[in-house]
């Protein structure tokens, strides 16, 4: 009897460390505590409601971007779009809103029209087999056209006091004592965690990632995956937009450029691999916190922004670095 | 004392949840042909692995040519003169049969590629192997026959004195496996030690000199092949003896479930038509490249089709890509279980699940744990698979396990028509056993089994009609009375007057 328990009890602790790259997960985690801890005792400000209340509000963007391009990743392809899909969705809203459109009539057109991108993207990458790499770097440049050709190659002025709700709503307000960004960040986690880990489209995507040949002859339609995680990616991608033209108020067409790297960033540091078919967004949110924390903590820690860039660079290559040379040694072992 | 060339002793080794290795011994005199054997999962490949330096070994003794190793990897293995040849093919799909062959040993000065040389060096050991294959083709367009014999050539380019062949010949036919028996009969004879696993346990007596045989990460016992018998060999092997090696039942036959009437696509299918009726077997034999395996893609909808109709149960149905093949009740078990028959990846119980994802998910498609739990244990239990959990990626199940695996997803789901494509490939005799009773149970249950194999006593055994192919047609049909090997083979290789003249044949060059 106690041994079928013993036997059990090992049997989830196997359970839990065999899903992949949960190890990674874990160490980051670790990782993210102490760079916490560091950096509090570094300026004991870091650790003010205040700071912690905007860091949160800071992670949530980096947490929407990575939880799309883990989607992407995950079936083995990349999301080089995602800060264009962003200029596109600050501007194209913030444009409409300064003509007077209704600020949710205009966040609800923006969003269809971001997701047009998102299905360009599956349809080129999956029915046509053109690289990721190339289908999403021309959606790219034709996603920041269309953010600048929005209000005529210029920023937009003022969204105005009509959009006061809409503001709130993506970036001023609070619920709980918790600014509405986080919020907004965390819900979506919730519900785009479920559908990967526990719907029949989440197998599918691990499997496209993992062997595309195998998915097929399962009966997977590789497109119809293809074209969703990309949608999923663009769907994110113009959240954020929308938290940013609340921010500023107004829309600018350089707004989210190289966040898709940053979106890379933040999935590979959480341990989803670039290969495909290995990840899971726990580890992304962590890794968007720890990108996050870097920021906030050198600075206030009183780095430079040149400093700043440095530093972060080295940690994301260490990181990946770790993983690799563990991984590599469960391997030769 | 005697020469040996290998002596291992004593060598354990441990991998999370599971012991692989036990206290094994294996020893190797130069100029002998050892055969290593055991179940699927009794530690053969681990061994081996521990022999070329690719894993390290928990406890144990490595001596080469009477050394003692204390530091032991890949590259002393390599300098040792120890090759081996994966159970896994492990190749670049997107280099030519030449570069893989040289990869990390490129002949040449300085930076400077001498590819002329190389393909000359390639095309050489390749004309000694008595195969066809280009120095310049891609491995990736080559079937996995050619990419076998391309992995067994990169072995011999180095000049071992100590060979590793991990089931070589799984996926070769007939007279592929007699060009690697004439090369290994010839490297003992220059003196090198050659140890050789395979599940085909038939073709041991051309060429094997002594056994060893390993159970459960055990050894079990070793000594000339000579003093061994068929029987002793499997008893020892499984543990228990095995009647009979191919159960067969009768049925009466039913009416037609799969009919398929003029099926051409590409060269490999021409003009195929068929028919499975309840309670048989239909085996599909051929040499390899007959266009069996194609065949049966462009009948499950992977190939497109030119033209034919497909008919189940009566009714016609049209199958454009794989799901609609599933939606009509017709599953197929592929033969490269690498390339398309599993995520790797992924854990064993994700593999069973993902082609029956429909029976265990609500309407919203959320996956419901507790029937995915069920299908899984179920199919491991049926099919022992030995994992220590489902939860285990499949790439760290024993090769056998992983082909279990492949056949065990497919039948986790109730069909009308079930295609094997070689499915025993790999697989332990008791397994294989265990294999051919479940296609016999799916005959009793009134289930189409249509089965492509080349190994021929199997398709003899188990079947009980065959269709014989060659070059893309079907040039007989033989009912499990009138069959025999000798008329198998004669249809077999009914080629086309035209075909025969060379040429075509190279096809696979790029
Ligand atoms: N990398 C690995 N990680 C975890 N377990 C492993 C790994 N490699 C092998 N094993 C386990 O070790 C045991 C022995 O495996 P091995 O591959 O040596 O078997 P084998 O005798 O070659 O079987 P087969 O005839 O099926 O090829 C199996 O239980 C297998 O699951
Ligand atoms: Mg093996």
């Amino acid at each position: 009897m106690e041994q079928s328990i013993e036997k059990n009890k090992t049997g989830i602790i196997r359970r839990i460390t065999a899903i992949n790259g949960m190890g990674q997960v874990l160490t980051v985690t670790v990782g993210l505590i102490v760079l916490c801890l560091v950096f509090g005792i570094i300026n004991p400000t870091f650790f003010s409601s205040r700071n912690l209340g905007n860091l949160l509000r800071q992670i949530a963007p980096f947490i929407l971007i990575g939880i799309g391009q883990s989607y992407v990743l995950i079936t083995g392809n990349i999301d080089l779009s995602i800060g264009s899909v962003i200029g596109m969705s600050t501007m194209l809203s913030a444009t409409m809103m300064t003509k007077g459109v209704n600020p949710w009539l205009a966040a609800l057109i923006t969003l269809a029209a971001c997701l047009v991108m998102g299905i360009l993207n599956g349809w080129l990458v999956a029915g046509f087999s053109m690289p990721p790499f190339i289908a999403t770097l021309g959606t790219m440049t034709i996603g920041r056209g269309i953010a600048q050709i929005a209000n005529g190659n210029y920023n937009t002025n003022s969204i105005g006091a009509a959009a006061e709700g809409f503001r709130n709503f993506f970036y001023y307000g609070k619920v709980a004592g918790i600014y509405t960004t986080f919020w907004i960040a965390v819900i979506i986690f919730l519900i785009f965690n479920f559908y990967l880990s526990k719907t029949k489209t989440g197998r599918h995507i691990y499997a496209v990632g993992s062997n595309i040949n195998a998915a097929k002859l399962s009966g997977v339609s590789v497109t119809a995956v293809t074209i969703k995680v990309y949608v999923i990616s663009a769907f994110c991608a113009a959240i954020v937009g929308f938290t940013q033209c609340a921010s500023a108020g107004m829309g600018a067409m350089d707004a989210g450029n190289s966040y898709e790297m940053y979106a890379v960033a933040a999935s590979v540091i959480g341990g989803v691999s670039t290969l495909g078919g290995q990840g899971i967004l726990f580890g992304t949110v962590i890794g968007a916190a720890i990108w996050a924390v870097l920021q906030n903590g050198l600075q206030f820690a009183g780095a430079p922004v040149a400093i700043r860039n440095i530093a972060i660079g080295i940690i994301v290559i260490i990181s990946v670095l770790l993983d690799i040379i563990v991984r590599g040694r469960k391997r030769s072992n | 004392m005697e020469d040996y060339i290998v002596r291992m002793e004593h060598i354990s080794k441990s991998f999370p949840g599971v012991k692989a290795l036990d206290d094994v011994p294996l020893d190797l005199k130069s100029g002998e042909v050892l055969a290593l054997l055991g179940e699927n999962g009794a530690g053969k490949s681990t061994l081996m692995k521990i022999l070329a330096g690719i894993y390290t070994r928990d406890a144990g003794d490595i001596f080469i040519f009477g050394e003692k190793k204390d530091t032991w990897n890949a590259k002393i293995a390599k300098e040792n003169g120890i090759a081996i040849i994966h159970q896994e093919l492990n190749m670049c799909q997107h280099l030519t049969v030449a570069e893989n062959m040289f990869l990390g040993r490129e002949p040449g000065k300085a930076f400077l590629l001498n590819r002329g040389d190389m393909n000359k060096e390639a095309a050489k050991v390749l004309d000694n192997l008595h195969v066809d294959i280009s120095p310049k083709a891609l491995v990736g367009s080559l079937p996995v026959s050619k990419q076998q014999m391309v992995e067994i050539a990169k072995a011999l380019s180095v000049n071992a004195k100590i060979l590793i062949m991990d089931e070589p010949t799984s996926a070769l036919s007939s007279k592929e496996i007699d060009d690697l028996f004439v090369i290994i009969r010839q490297l003992r004879a220059e003196g090198c030690g050659i140890i050789y696993i395979s599940h085909r346990l038939e073709e041991l007596s051309h060429i094997v000199d002594r056994v060893s045989i390993m159970r459960d990460g055990r050894f079990i016992s070793s000594g000339s092949f000579s003093d061994y018998t068929m029987d002793s060999i499997i008893s020892d092997m499984v543990g228990r003896e095995i009647k009979e090696k191919f159960p067969h039942v009768d049925c009466k036959a039913g009416k037609t479930i799969l009919e398929v009437r003029h099926l051409n696509a590409g060269r490999m299918v021409r003009d195929i038509s068929f028919s499975v009726r309840e309670g048989e077997i239909v085996g599909i034999a051929g040499l390899m490249g007959a266009g069996r395996t194609e065949t049966t893609r462009a009948i499950f909808g992977i190939d497109q089709k030119e033209s034919g109709e497909i008919f189940v149960d009566g009714r016609e149905v049209r199958i454009r890509k794989p799901s609609d093949a599933i939606k009509n009740g017709i599953v197929l078990a592929p033969e490269d279980r690498k390339k398309d028959g599993l995520c790797t990846k992924l854990p064993v119980q994700h593999n069973i699940s993902l082609p029956n994802l429909d029976l265990i998910s609500d309407k919203a498609g959320k996956v419901i744990r507790r029937k995915e739990n069920t299908m899984t244990e179920k199919a491991i239990d049926d099919f022992s698979i030995k994992v220590s959990d489902p939860g285990v990626a499949v790439q760290n199940l024993s090769g056998g396990n992983q082909q279990k695996v492949v056949v065990a997803k497919w039948l986790s789901r109730k069909s009308r028509i079930v295609i094997f494509d070689e499915p025993t490939r790999g697989i332990d005799v008791a397994a294989k056993v265990e294999i051919y009773n479940i296609m016999n149970q799916l005959k009793k249950d009134g289930i189409g089994v249509l089965f492509v194999s080349s190994e021929m006593p199997e398709v003899l055994g188990v079947s009980d009609r065959i269709l014989v192919m060659c070059d893309g047609r079907i040039t007989g049909e033989l009912s499990r009375e009138e069959a025999t090997q000798e008329k198998v083979l004669t249809l077999a290789t009914q080629f086309e007057k035209k075909i025969e003249t060379k040429g075509e044949e190279n096809g696979t060059e790029h």
